[in-house]
């Protein structure tokens, strides 16, 4: 305590507070407002606080909010592109760092450039393309155009070459396949990275509002950024239910980010470095 | 029969050969809707084409004249510059500061920084709900709060003049924290022996920052701001949650146009919709182009 603080440090210390003020205060507000009753919502002037709290909301928004199919929803289509994309991404990631054969470097640039093209420049034809192979308002229909990403192929295939030289022919001296060389010997050895790859693409397919905005149509395959938009679009439900439901929606991943943290930031950082 | 199928097989076991099958699934799902969708683009913004699918035929480079004197579309890029002129500024500049605050690690600046990206991994729906809860006119908290500091009550979302504004701040407050991981990194992948000569060298800590740290994460930066902008070019969600495009369509943006067009408003015109998104692939491919240019100069000059 007996560190002198200079105006720079105090300034510099009074505004991260403020700031941290700034990003917190809506949280606490939506946790606090989630359990206020109905009739708060209509007092003026506006209070932050209620003068009782209750689960009402949480109670209510079941009936009105499809919010049990929008979860499920939401939890197949962001955990299914979470598990193939995965798989994918570092099988190919894994034969463009580690395998030699005609085309790899042409190849490995082609993936970079549809890195480049953004979603809302495709959506046309895909809702076109998903819709002709029947796969519109379908989990499949969801899955799919997203079972592979160009990010993740680039993140494993920078891992992989990171991997010691001659890891495989320790594998080919006992007999593996190549098939088994990258499941058995070279898969254990990249977890990290993967639980890396495999949040940042449960983070943005659970977040994604216009992709399944466009592949859905009933409000059964909704996922909750969908649905939730949807429902408040037509402004006419109540205050507190739709606030009991955006807390719930964010909720699942506050956990995920609370528990593994390193990997948010892992994912996000290195996406940085690829320039 | 069974020897030659096994012989088969072995020679599908040897590395060159064994990387097509390794590579074949991802690439062919970036081909099926990536590459595809890419090229189909260009073909359905010549035709005449609805929701329904159904095509009336090849119209040629029609869209493309209707995109020029379409006054819709050129307030939606009037809109759009607007947010991103004044979004990307205001994102960079607090992320950098925040990043140099934050950037060594104590366990203070550690806490601070891990609370910053939270809202980063919150979709823009739920804290678009939030936001239109607490910015609305009648009910919301921070309209009374300007009115209790003596200030005008604003409509924020409602207003046409305060919707843009509104938005903006709503996507720096979500976004700013995505940056700041990035900037975080940059600067902490800096040698620290850089700072020591600069300190024996005399020089203080602003002259350090101008002079070591920004020039050293030029890379860093150049691909936040570069990748921001491209971010703001596509706004949509946030926009979507909060105003729908209005009041009186001033926050309608180029994307919401093309979601309008396309899905919301008859005739569903897909292929006008489809040239658009031409437009603005166009449009990005070309302020990429132009900002990493001006970028690699800036490191190239720095060196």
């Amino acid at each position: 305590m007996g560190r002198k603080w200079t105006w720079g440090q105090a300034i510099g210390c009074l505004l991260t507070a403020l700031l941290l003020i700034a990003v917190l205060h809506p949280f606490l507000w939506l946790v606090v407002a989630a359990f206020k009753p109905e009739n708060e919502f209509m007092k003026y002037p506006p209070t932050v606080f209620a003068s009782s709290y209750g689960f009402d909301s949480f109670i209510r928004v079941w009936d009105t909010i499809p919010l049990v199919a929008f979860f499920r929803n939401t939890i197949i289509f962001s955990a299914g592109v979470m598990a193939i994309s995965v798989l994918l991404d570092s099988m190919a990631g894994y034969a463009f760092a580690r395998l030699r054969f005609k085309g790899n470097k042409t190849l490995f640039t082609l993936v970079l450039i549809t890195m480049m093209v953004p979603f809302q420049v495709l959506m046309i034809p895909l809702f076109v393309e998903v819709f002709k192979l029947g796969m519109l308002d379908t989990y499949w229909g969801l899955i799919i155009p997203r079972a592979a990403s160009a990010f993740g192929i680039y993140l494993m295939r920078s891992f992989f070459i990171s991997l010691p030289k001659d890891l495989e022919e320790s594998g080919r001296v006992d007999g593996f396949n190549e098939f088994q060389i990258y499941w058995r010997l070279m898969l254990p050895l990249c977890k990290p990275v993967m639980i890396t790859l495999g949040i940042f693409h449960l983070m943005n397919n659970w977040n994604d509002l216009l992709y399944p905005l466009m592949l859905t149509s009933s409000t059964e395959m909704r996922t909750l950024s969908a649905g939730l938009a949807m429902f408040v679009g037509q402004r006419n439900i109540e205050y507190g239910p739709t606030l009991a439901a955006s807390l719930l929606a964010l909720l699942p991943l506050l956990i995920v980010y609370v528990f593994a943290q390193r990997f948010f930031v892992q994912g996000v950082a290195t996406s940085g470095m690829k320039g | 029969m069974r020897r030659s199928l096994r012989s088969y097989l072995a020679g599908w076991n040897r590395p060159e050969r064994a990387a097509y099958l390794f590579i074949a699934p991802a690439l062919a799902i970036l081909l099926l809707f990536t590459v595809v969708p890419l090229l189909a683009t260009l073909a359905i913004s010549t035709m005449n084409m609805d929701v329904f699918l159904q095509v009336k035929g090849f119209i040629g480079l029609d869209h493309f004249e209707r995109l020029l004197g379409d006054d819709r579309l050129i307030d939606a890029i009037k809109h759009t510059l607007y947010f991103a002129g004044v979004e990307v500024p205001l994102q960079i500049i607090l992320a950098l500061l925040t990043a140099v605050y934050l950037s060594r690690n104590t366990r203070w600046r550690k806490l601070l920084r891990s609370v910053y990206f939270v809202p980063s991994i919150c979709s823009f729906t739920a804290i678009g709900i939030v936001a239109s809860f607490l910015l609305d006119p009648q009910t919301g908290v921070y309209p009374a709060y300007l009115v209790n500091l003596g200030l005008p009550r604003l409509e924020f979302f409602r207003d046409p003049a305060w919707a843009m504004p509104s938005v903006i701040a709503l996507t720096v407050w979500r976004s700013f924290g995505y940056s700041m991981i990035i900037l975080v990194a940059g600067i902490q992948s800096i040698p620290d022996s850089y700072y020591e000569a600069a300190q024996l060298d005399g020089a203080g800590k602003a002259r350090q920052l101008f002079s070591i740290t920004i020039p050293m994460l030029m890379p860093s930066l150049s691909f936040c701001v570069i990748t921001t902008t491209i971010a703001a070019m596509q706004v949509f969600d946030q926009i979507f949650v909060t105003t729908q495009g209005g009041p009186l369509n001033k926050t309608e943006t180029i994307v919401g146009y093309i979601y309008n067009t396309g899905f919301k408003m008859a005739p569903y015109d897909l292929g006008y919709a489809s040239a658009i998104s031409v437009m603005l692939f166009v449009f990005i491919m070309a302020i990429t182009l132009v900002m990493n240019r001006y970028f690699l100069r800036r490191e190239a000059d720095m060196a």
